[in-house]
Parts: C-alpha cells; structure tokens; sequence
C-alpha cells in the first residue's frame, strides 16, 4: 500500500481524473472531497461490507427467510 | 432451458426471461445469471434463482408492495450502465432477509437490484441515500384480494 502524508488543502491525483483532497482534519475524523467521472462508483467501504454481508445472510438463509415470509402472510 | 435448481428441481427457463446482470449481487459477483420464479403462497415474492448455481437464490419483492416512500435515485453511472432510456423501464426489486432468527422479515433497501425490463440487464446499485438500510423491516400482512386463483395456485414453479 502507497502511505502518503498530505495536509489540509492538499491532494492526490489518482490516474488523471480522480482527486482526493483533504478538507479538514478534526480529532480521528477527516473530511474528503472526491472529485471522480461520475462513471466512477464512489461508496464507504463500511457500507458495501454491509451489502455483501447481507446478501450472505439472505442467500444462507432463504428457506428461512421463504417459511417466514409465507406464515407471516398467513397472519 | 432447463436449469437445475435444489429447490425447484428442473425449472424450464424462456431464454428470453433470462435477466443477466452486469456484476453478480455484491459477495456472488460472478454469478451473473437469474431467472425469477413465483413464491408460493405469498405471490408479491418471487424467487430470484441462479442458473449458475442450482443452489443460489435469493427472495426479492418489489418494495413498492410495503413501502410508500421509497425512491429509487439511480446515479447517472448506473442509470446508463443500465442502458435505461426511461424510468418506466425500471423494475425495482429487494432482497429480503431475516433477522432476530427468522422472527424479523427485512428488505435491502440501500442496495435494490435494479432491473432494465427492457433489455433483461440488471445490476444491484448501491444508493447514496443514507435514509435506506441494508436490513429495513417490513410487515408482510396478507394482501387484501390476495387470493391467488386456483388455478395460479396449483401452477408449477414458473419463470415470470
């Protein structure tokens, strides 16, 4: 992994159309301002953890989720 | 076609109902290739059933059943990817999970699977709002005028 140390107001350019700069730095959090085609899919990582997590989940678990879906219609 | 399935069996697929996606669901992205097949009893779900692995299927609605206030807002990216001309092209459609051991029935609302009804192309998009969760619960009460005819009800599993 590239480790680069930027500032405040500074960026890096990723190929030749995709800029991350730093916008403020407060505590552990940072604030980024992507500039990026918008053919490039920009997502917190966390969520798209969360995606795949969850369509584990609901693939595992789809008679579960099929017996659940046909009794609570039955309510 | 006939694709195997281990829960349907043989299922005798229209090669023009095949929906390929353009990137498998996120987890399961080469696995490119579904058909949809009605739920029974509960008709407003559907089977949405690998070809590519007779044991991958996921259980999906049309949020638009439970939901009132759910909109789609497809970025531009995934709109042309999508090859969508027009809104009306889109068929929008959820995958269901469980939580709390089955007693809690929730919809992926923050990655719907976005389909070109069209073209039969299909991508799950991952939405920027942050109003949406991947596990949003929804209450499935038995339909008013549900009633599925008997005829519907006794047909074997079908692609829609």
């Amino acid at each position: 992994m590239l480790v680069l140390a930027r500032k405040v107001g500074q960026s890096i350019v990723i190929s030749d159309n995709i800029e991350v700069l730093v916008i403020e730095v407060r505590g552990d959090q940072v604030r980024l301002g992507i500039d990026a085609p918008k053919s490039i899919p920009v997502h917190r990582k966390e969520l798209l953890e969360q995606i795949k997590a969850e369509n584990m989940k609901a693939a595992a678990e789809a008679d579960t989720v099929s017996n659940a879906v046909a009794e609570n219609a039955q309510q | 076609m006939k694709v195997a399935t281990t829960r349907f069996g043989l299922v005798e697929v229209d090669d023009l109902s095949i929906i390929k996606m353009l990137r498998g669901p996120i987890g399961f992205e080469e696995h490119v290739n579904y058909c949809l097949i009605q739920h029974r009893p509960e008709a407003r779900f559907r089977w949405m059933q690998s070809l590519d692995d007779p044991a991958l299927a996921f259980v999906v609605a049309d949020p638009s059943e439970f939901l009132l206030d759910y909109d789609v807002d497809l970025s531009e990216a995934d709109a042309q990817a999508l090859r969508l001309q027009k809104a009306e092209d889109a068929q929008v459609l959820t995958i269901i999970s469980v939580s709390d051991g089955g007693k809690e029935i929730t919809a992926n609302l923050a990655a719907p699977i976005v389909i070109n009804s069209k073209e039969l192309i299909a991508m799950q998009v991952v939405l920027q709002d942050n109003r949406y969760s991947v596990s949003h619960p929804i209450v499935v009460r038995k339909a008013r005028g549900n009633a599925q005819p008997e005829q519907d009800r006794a047909a074997q599993v079908r692609a829609a």
